[in-house]
């Protein structure tokens, strides 16, 4: 089985890529083989650029090698895990351009006949979420934790039915102890432990 | 007033020519940017996350590149978005401007101790976003609102307690009749002149 780590975070001494490093040992102790891709060290455009928009309907919607070599990790992937830190209730524009330039049509999802749209991932059997927040639980709730309802809603509209989601969240980051910040490492290896 | 799309002859475009018609009429000042234009960077850097760090009034002449978005937050008393709907929220690129511009000292400011924002743009009374969906709505409040959401939870509370939002939004563009369009135009320019 294959899993495919995305992480958005642009300082490579984050708690992001501390994250990441564990989710990694995790799913290789359960048995994945495991490809990482950290978005802002491998220089990834976040805009879709003018002339991705007008290829996006097209039947070779994919103009650059970098986000080829992204579709091709994705396609075979039973497993997709997203790391990032939530600013503004949402995801990094870097990933939420992630999103935009490998979800193109023929990959997060397909035309039909009648030009409906179809699920793409129907080979994903898991959506993982890692995030981290500033602010408290109670404030994420009230504005709407934006970045989880677009990977567990939106993306996951495009997986099978059967594909489980699961979301791992540290709020109120900034005033926590280290103690508990490392109980969350933790966790979370555990978690991906038990993918 | 901010527009994000790859394409001019859009009809985001189409709507972004309708707003300033509307608030021409109104006779209001306007000061407008096109993002794809300007060539805006929506990454944000390592050195933009350290920047972050530190509040803008200390030092404004800190970051030259995104001098001219933070005057313009500061000096306008509505703010107007113009853009597609991409899984369902904002573009990378305006994403990316969010997470670039609304930078400490500008439009928010974080008491010691605390882990809850305090609001800084008290001048901004107003903001509507004009926004069109390749898909039904129906689709759109399954994928979670998460445009919607970010513009009137997230960043309304960085503004004036009295702001209000308005939503212009046109569903469905994919199937949209030529009809469907005029009135969508019609209609944003019509809030807009009564703004």
């Amino acid at each position: 089985m294959r899993a495919v780590v995305i992480l958005a975070n642009p300082n490579p001494g984050s708690f992001s890529h501390a994250i990441t490093a564990r989710v990694e040992r995790g799913l290789m102790a359960a048995g994945y083989e495991v490809v990482v891709h950290d978005l802002c060290a491998e220089g990834f455009r976040a805009e879709l650029s003018p002339d991705e928009h007008l290829a996006y309907e097209t039947d070779r919607p994919v103009l650059d090698p970098l986000v080829q070599a992204h579709i091709d990790d994705v396609l075979s992937a039973q497993a997709l895990v997203f790391v990032y830190p939530t600013w503004w209730s949402s995801m990094p524009a870097v990933l939420k351009g992630w999103l935009e330039r490998v979800m193109v049509p023929g990959v997060g999802f397909v035309l039909d006949d009648r030009r409906r749209v179809r699920p793409g991932l129907g080979h994903v059997r898991r959506l993982v979420g890692v995030s981290t927040y500033g602010s408290p639980w109670p404030y994420v709730k009230a504005i709407n934790d934006n970045g989880r309802r677009t990977i567990c809603r939106a993306l996951r509209m495009s997986t099978g039915w059967r594909t489980r989601t699961s979301w791992l969240a540290l709020y109120g980051m900034d005033t926590l102890s280290d103690a508990e910040r490392l109980t969350f490492l933790d966790r979370v290896e555990a978690k991906a432990r038990a993918l | 007033m901010v527009f994000c799309h790859p394409r001019r002859d859009s009809l985001c475009g189409a709507a972004y020519d309708r707003v300033l018609a509307g608030l021409a009429s109104a006779g209001h000042e306007v000061r407008s940017c096109d993002l794809y234009a300007d060539g805006f960077e929506p990454v944000l850097s390592l050195a933009d996350r350290e920047a972050h760090l530190v509040d803008h009034r200390v030092d404004p002449t800190r970051r030259p590149e995104i001098d001219r978005y933070v005057t313009d937050l500061t000096w306008c008393e509505a703010l107007v978005l113009v853009y597609p709907t991409w899984w369902a929220g904002q573009p990378a690129m305006l994403k990316g401007w969010f997470d670039r511009v609304l930078v400490q000292g500008v439009a928010w400011e974080l008491p010691p101790g605390a882990n809850r924002l305090s609001p800084l743009l008290r001048n901004v009374r107003r903001i509507v976003a004009v926004t069109t969906h390749g898909s039904p709505k129906r689709t759109n409040a399954l994928e979670g609102e998460t445009g919607k959401r970010i513009v009137t939870r997230s960043i309304r509370l960085l503004c004036n307690v009295r702001c209000r939002t308005t939503w212009l939004a046109c569903y469905g563009v994919d199937r949209l009749s030529a009809e469907g369009r005029t009135a969508f135009l019609d209609r944003v320019e019509r809030k807009l002149s009564r703004l």
